[in-house]
């Protein structure tokens, strides 16, 4: 008995998942750490345009960046000192930043997330214990 | 809410307890769910409070007659289609186009009678909520032009039992960063970004995530990203090692491999401070996998979900049959 409703516990988000109405797209990260506090759009980073581009590891083990939403403290500064997206984004790999706009692009109050993502969805309206507990919905 | 040490009792209590909110959680992105027509005041609460109770955003306050005097002077009818089509910061239907058409009429009507105008109380749709028939602004919506679906309040009524209801079509999947939800239009570089389904045309299918099977685009070459931030010739070092990991219950086996992760990350990515190297030291669940932790720190957020069960629980099981 208890299978099947460990089975069903597993289940059952899967169903709700499949059904789910996607919009943006599966794995856009929105940045809202520093931003909106500074008058600007929250960032999006696109994991799909970039892994078209790089594998994981540039970013995730030659760069730093931690497998988490919010979770590297990246400011303007350290862009521009070729430090997380700096690496890239200096007018010689990517376009440097001067294109403020092409990534800060979210609508004004988008949260810190990791968009479409299980957790997310699982935890809509769980606020505070998604903060908790997952680690992908930092603020 | 932390996941203690199993023992069946407290796993099966902590499922128990994870999934209930998850059946709560999930109502707010999929109203149609719901068997019934919501009325205006349940929309109102899950789909619309989080920025008329606050007045974001340039919104009109709920309960608020100086906000929305000026907009009932514009009439209901363009009200209405304001929310049925979006109107400045007010996205369509306020962000979900689940919600049916008579859904988002009864909840412009609930707000109008919330903020004084009692006259459009009868249009709240209170009553409809347990027939689900009869919706009483029917007049209405003949008159409004929706964008995004050309169903009519009736029409929409009669596709209550339509083939896959819950599941987007393919025409919606990967739509252009304007109309993703997310990114903000009125931004003059949201237009200049790369459309996703423009990258993802030349690419393998997949059923889930970004559509994209990305181990399958890589393998047969239809994309070729760095390995190296600057030297477009660096090679990954592939180690080809399958993992078994026998499961418990009727699942079959997790057959992991090393391969495909290495063509993609660096060993240092997951070892030590994911999984451990060392045979049998790594506890892991679907639990936790949902929640975000081991497997989960990628698949569920940008590697192929859970959903695809079988790309992970690939080897049958010999020993009973």
């Amino acid at each position: 008995m208890s299978i099947k409703i460990l089975a069903l516990s597993v289940l059952l988000p899967i169903i709700m998942f499949f059904s789910t109405l996607s919009q943006a797209e599966y794995g856009d990260v929105v940045i809202n750490n520093y931003s909106e506090e500074a008058g600007m759009r929250p960032v999006i980073f696109p994991h799909w345009f970039h892994r078209i581009r790089f594998r994981c590891k540039v970013c995730h083990a030659d760069l730093g960046f931690e497998f988490k939403a919010g979770g590297n403290d990246i400011n303007m500064l350290k862009i521009i000192d070729g430090e997380y997206c700096g690496a890239c984004h200096n007018g010689e790999i990517a376009w440097s930043v001067e294109s403020c706009n092409l990534c800060h692009s979210a609508k004004p109050g988008t949260e810190t997330q990791v968009h479409e993502s299980t957790i997310s969805k699982l935890l809509t309206n769980q606020k505070p214990a998604a903060a908790s507990t997952t680690g992908g919905t930092k603020k | 809410m932390s996941i203690q040490k199993p023992g069946y009792k407290s796993l099966y209590l902590y499922l128990s307890l994870s999934m209930a909110p998850l059946f709560l959680a999930f109502t707010p992105l999929q109203p149609a769910y719901a068997e019934e027509i919501k009325n205006g005041k349940q929309v109102y609460e899950i789909g619309c409070a989080g920025c008329h109770a606050s007045g974001v955003l340039d919104a009109p306050k709920f309960g608020n007659n100086a906000d929305w005097l000026k907009r009932e002077q514009q009439g209901f009818e363009t009200l209405v289609k304001h929310a049925l089509n979006g109107f400045n910061n007010m996205p369509a239907k306020g962000g979900n186009p689940a919600y049916k058409n008579e859904e988002i009429i009864a909840t412009v009507a609930y707000m109008l009678s919330e903020a004084g105008f009692p006259n459009y109380a009868d249009r709240t749709g209170v009553k409809a909520v347990t027939t689900a028939s009869t919706p009483k602004p029917a007049e209405k919506p003949a008159t409004v032009a929706p964008k995004s679906k050309p169903a009519t309040a009736t029409k929409s009524y009669k596709n209550t039992n339509q083939f896959n209801r819950l599941m987007a079509p393919s025409s919606e999947w990967n739509p252009p960063q304007s109309k993703d939800g997310i990114h903000d239009p009125e931004n003059d570089g949201t237009e200049m970004l790369q459309k996703p389904r423009v990258a993802f045309e030349p690419l393998a299918n997949s059923t889930s995530g970004n559509r994209v099977d990305w181990v399958k685009a890589l393998h047969n070459g239809e994309i070729n990203p760095r390995y190296d931030r600057v030297n477009p010739d660096a090679m990954p070092v592939v180690m080809d090692l399958n993992i078994v990991r026998e499961v418990k219950g009727s699942m079959p086996n997790v057959v992991y491999p090393h391969k495909q992760h290495t063509e993609w990350l660096d060993c240092s990515n997951c070892h030590p401070a994911i999984f451990i190297p060392q045979k049998g030291a790594n506890q892991i669940s679907m639990a936790s996998i949902l929640l975000g932790q081991k497997c989960g720190v990628c698949h569920g957020k940008v590697a192929f979900p859970v959903s695809e069960c079988r790309k992970c629980h690939s080897q049958a099981k010999t020993a009973k049959k």
